[in-house]
């Protein structure tokens, strides 16, 4: 599940509710338009997970008490199922233990109801945000790994060596060949990189681990 | 009980009621054929045994003066053997049979009560444990409160907009009206859970009931040192009520005050439970506790739903006390001790005559 999508900047967000009541779906679709955000809802976990995800940021409004599977269940699955929802609990009956549970299994708010629009529509905007940064950052990681795989095998012996700080002199005895050809392949390397300085090269390597 | 399960019990009713005049005609041809010394009649014993698990009181009872007939009928049929020995024999026979009766009868009429008390007490414990109830009112009545809440603020934000969107806002204001309806509806519900069905209304001894509550309860006073002090006018008319409503209010008036007595510490450690008649024609209970009372302005409250005065308290208790009071044609109140402690009382149309 990693959609080749536009970075998600020109993708409408969405926030995906689920309830199993009926009137709670009703109410928050409404909020949500009325603050021209695009929710879409469903009555259980089941037809969630049934459901296709285009890959636009989004955020998860997941109701605690369910018939089949509870939202507590699912929030704690949730990455099973491959899903990196930030997530927003809603209750119609919680408790501390129940809130400290959520969180730690990865809920960005915990509210019981009726809680404040306010205070859920805050919610809702920062999990949005936080996807949206997750989904930037894993395109750009994408995108680092597609130029990496692009290199030839001597190009990458000579950008890790590079990395760890050795002169071309040094990498040239390491590797066996002349300084010449270190001198090539680095220029190569960091063209297919897309890369200017030294910097920036070692800060892409760290976001992709070479094997 | 399932269906099959039925049909064995049936099954085997039918054929006991076949099989024991069987079973009585063989014990009877084998006292008459054999001579006085052999006491066949003792085998009508177990006859009576299987019938007491099988056939109401009465007609085991029948059937044991039909056995006793029948013993004496062969004494006097039967001609060989020593007469003396016989007439012991048929006597030994006799009052086999009937301490058998006896005693097989009182033994199926206490595990009946076994059976009701126990009952009675899984009725009284759900009553009184309300958390798992509480938890899912909450759930009920917080659901559409959330859609009120949540289409309110959509409505405020549709109309402030420029300009202001009022079809959707119309739209979230009606959605709001649906779920204060839904609400109310969910009240309406817990209320008619609270007083139950229609109460299924008998002419009951009052002073049994209350002593079988107290026993259930005895326990716990026993373990906080509580002297209970019974006084129950002997001479009290039957009351016609749900027996079992009416019981689960003692039972709650009880525990308030056993609660009451343990919270206070030092002083008397005393419950009072007293039945009488009040204007002839009802019955009236007290419970007086010798706990810290109530509080300035408390008595009003006290049968409010969800006001408590006691520390982890639902407030139901009274609540519900009150509807089944209510329904069953009496009231229920309270009154402050002239020592200080608590009185809940409460009274009941006594049904026509004594028991009895």
């Amino acid at each position: 599940m990693k959609p080749q999508l536009p970075t998600g900047k020109t993708a409408d967000p969405t926030v995906y509710i689920i309830d199993d009541d009926r009137s709670v779906r009703a109410a928050l679709e409404d909020l949500l338009a009325s603050v021209s955000l695009r929710a879409k809802s469903f009555a259980s976990v089941q037809d969630f997970l049934a459901f296709d995800l285009p890959g636009a940021p989004a955020c998860l409004v997941l109701d605690v008490r369910m018939p089949g599977q509870s939202g507590m269940d699912f929030l704690e699955h949730m990455t099973e199922y491959g899903l990196h929802l930030p997530t927003v609990m809603i209750t119609g009956h919680g408790d501390i233990a129940m809130g400290v549970k959520a969180m730690k299994d990865g809920a960005i708010e915990f509210l019981t109801k009726p809680f404040r629009d306010q205070d859920l529509l805050d919610a809702v905007h920062r999990g949005i945000e936080a996807d949206r940064t997750r989904r930037l950052r894993e395109a750009a990681n994408a995108d680092v790994a597609r130029r990496w795989a692009s290199l030839s095998s001597g190009e990458k012996d000579v950008a890790q060596l590079v990395a760890t700080g050795l002169l071309n002199k040094q990498i040239a005895a390491d590797l066996g060949v002349s300084e010449i050809t270190v001198k090539v392949r680095r220029g190569h390397l960091m063209r297919k990189m897309n890369t200017r300085t030294l910097a920036d090269l070692i800060r892409l390597l760290d976001r992709i681990q070479p094997t | 009980m399932t269906n099959s399960g039925k049909f064995k019990l049936e099954r085997r009713l039918v054929l006991t009621i076949v099989l024991l005049p069987v079973a009585m005609v063989v014990i009877f041809v084998g006292d008459t054929v054999t001579d006085y010394a052999i006491a066949a009649a003792v085998f009508y014993t177990p006859v009576i045994l299987v019938a007491t698990r099988l056939l109401p009181a009465g007609t085991v009872v029948a059937l044991a003066f039909a056995c006793v007939a029948l013993t004496l009928l062969s004494f006097a049929l039967t001609h060989s053997g020593a007469y003396e020995v016989g007439i012991v024999n048929t006597g030994i026979s006799i009052v086999a049979i009937g301490v058998t009766t006896y005693l097989s009868l009182k033994l199926v009429a206490a595990e009946a009560a076994a059976h009701e008390s126990r009952e009675r007490l899984l009725r009284m414990a759900r009553i009184t444990s309300l958390g798992e109830l509480t938890a899912s009112i909450a759930h009920e009545v917080n659901q559409p409160l959330a859609a009120i809440a949540t289409s309110a603020g959509a409505c405020r934000r549709w109309l402030a907009q420029e300009p202001p969107a009022i079809a959707n806002a119309q739209r979230a204001a009606d959605r709001i009206v649906e779920d204060a309806n839904r609400a109310s509806a969910v009240i309406a519900r817990v209320r008619g859970l609270a007083s139950g069905k229609a109460p299924h209304r008998e002419r009951f001894d009052f002073n049994a009931l209350v002593r079988e509550v107290v026993a259930l309860a005895g326990e716990r006073g026993e373990r906080s040192g509580i002297t209970v002090r019974l006084s129950l006018q002997h001479d009290l008319p039957a009351i016609l009520a749900d027996r079992v409503q009416v019981g689960q209010v003692v039972g709650n008036l009880l525990l308030n005050a056993v609660e009451a007595i343990e919270a206070k510490t030092g002083g008397a450690k005393t419950l009072e439970i007293v039945s009488e008649t009040e204007d002839g024609n009802r019955i009236r209970f007290s419970v007086i506790d010798s706990g810290a009372g109530f509080r300035q302005g408390e008595l009003e409250h006290l049968f409010d739903a969800f006001w408590t005065t006691k520390k982890d308290g639902v407030g139901l208790g009274l609540t519900i006390s009150r509807s089944i009071i209510e329904a069953n044609g009496g009231r229920i109140w309270a009154e402050t001790d002239k020592d200080g402690g608590a009185i809940a009382r409460f009274s009941l149309p006594a049904g026509m005559g004594a028991i009895e």
